[in-house]
């Protein structure tokens, strides 16, 4: 283990016991590539929350802020089989549109895409995967980038000629991915992905758990489908049952999720599901675990032309 | 509902959900001292005995334990009220 991911885990141990204990296990199960990648990526990310007048300990108290209001939110969900909002206006101003609330959210969740074993398999799924497209892509949008991750690899990855947009509803969002990246060709757009243009342009086009955060998911994959070109693809995750501050659309198990991208037109490439717990896929149904979806896809060709 | 009774009842819930059947808790013990209590079945843990003691938990309650003797003065208060 290196000094900055040892830190993370003792001061999570002293803070946080139970969860410390997931951790553990997370971090004695993954490879030495993935070593090589958490490195690069702490100590990348160590330099910008330096140059921001931030510490390490920061990003791990955002991370942890993060589970207390995950904890809440399961408990809730315990109770009452329902996400807690259902509204977008409700965690738009809650929490996108809070920079208080939405700082600490998307810091952690930055931790955690190396932290969560689920997290860093979704992200190992997409850098494997997107070299396949890297000549094919030109004009490239993310939706809801959050932290600007993955985005940050797929400059990396895809073609130098490459345009790149992203669209996020969160000031707070468009300004952590804006200086994480510090990378002049994205172009960034705040708005909510529904009022964004209906241009068919775009031949892939990203969206990594955002699907969840909206009311109506069917209506955004057919916006989606209406922006991509006719051999575009889209990157879709999104998770089952995972209650969470900004989560209004309940999927319930991995069928329905498919079910939909069929219903707006699509056809599935490829797709992965990763437990969020260490459990048999049979405990994770009866106990409802979360299950973390993610395809991609390709619009399905119609017979009529 | 005494302490002692309720440490007794929520033995039983530990037992049951960590599949620990020689477990034996006392008012110290603590997530450090039992392996299998992790952050999944804590959860569980929390609904059982929530559905057990016929009573409701808030987050700020739980993430306040610091050991087993906190959730059972924790029951005690709510079962009283
Ligand atoms: C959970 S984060 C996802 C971050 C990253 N894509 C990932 O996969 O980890 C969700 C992001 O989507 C944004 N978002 C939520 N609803 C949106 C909407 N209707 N339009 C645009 N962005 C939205 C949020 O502001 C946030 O930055």
């Amino acid at each position: 283990m290196n000094n900055l991911i040892q830190h993370i885990f003792e001061k999570i141990e002293e803070l946080s016991p139970i969860h410390a204990k997931k951790l553990k296990k997370n971090l004695a199960g993954f490879d030495d590539l993935y070593y090589e990648r958490a490195n690069a990526f702490l100590h990348k990310y160590n330099q910008f929350l330096m140059k921001n007048d931030k510490t390490m300990d920061y990003a791990i108290d955002c991370y942890l802020k993060m589970n207390a209001d995950m904890l809440a939110e399961t408990i809730d969900f315990a109770h009452t089989g329902k996400y807690s909002s259902s509204k977008f206006e409700e965690v738009n101003k809650r929490v996108y549109a809070n920079p208080e609330t939405m700082a600490y959210y998307m810091h952690g969740l930055l931790l955690s895409q190396f932290l969560w074993k689920h997290h860093y398999q979704v992200y190992d799924y997409y850098i494997n995967t997107l070299p396949t497209y890297a000549t094919q892509v030109k004009n490239y949008l993310e939706i809801g980038a959050g932290h600007g991750l993955f985005i940050s690899k797929a400059i990396e990855i895809l073609d130098p000629q490459t345009r790149f947009t992203v669209v996020d509803v969160s000031p707070t969002s468009i300004d952590l991915a804006k200086n994480f990246i510090e990378e002049g060709r994205i172009h960034f757009i705040l708005s909510d992905i529904l009022d964004f243009s209906e241009e068919s342009c775009y031949d892939f086009v990203s969206m990594g758990e955002v699907l969840e955060h909206v009311e109506e998911p069917l209506q955004l994959l057919e916006k989606i489908r209406i922006m991509l070109t006719p051999e575009g693809t889209v990157f879709v995750t999104t998770p089952t049952n995972a209650p969470s501050i900004d989560h209004i659309y309940l999927f319930r198990n991995v069928k329905e999720i498919q079910a939909l991208i069929h219903e707006a037109g699509f056809e599935i490439v490829s797709e992965q599901h990763f437990l969020t717990e260490d459990v048999s896929l049979e405990r994770a149904e009866k106990l409802n675990v979360s299950i973390m979806y993610g395809a991609f896809l390709k619009k399905r060709k119609t017979n009529i032309s | 509902m005494e302490l002692n009774d309720i440490l007794q009842q929520l033995n039983e819930i530990f037992k049951d959900i960590l599949d620990l059947d020689t477990l034996v808790l006392t008012p110290e013990t603590t997530a450090r001292d039992v392996e299998e209590w992790d952050s999944l079945s804590h959860i569980q843990i929390i609904v059982a005995a929530e559905k057990h003691f016929k009573i409701r938990l808030t987050a700020q309650e739980i993430q306040a334990l610091e050991n087993v003797g906190d959730m059972c003065k924790l029951v005690q208060k709510k079962s009283a009220q």
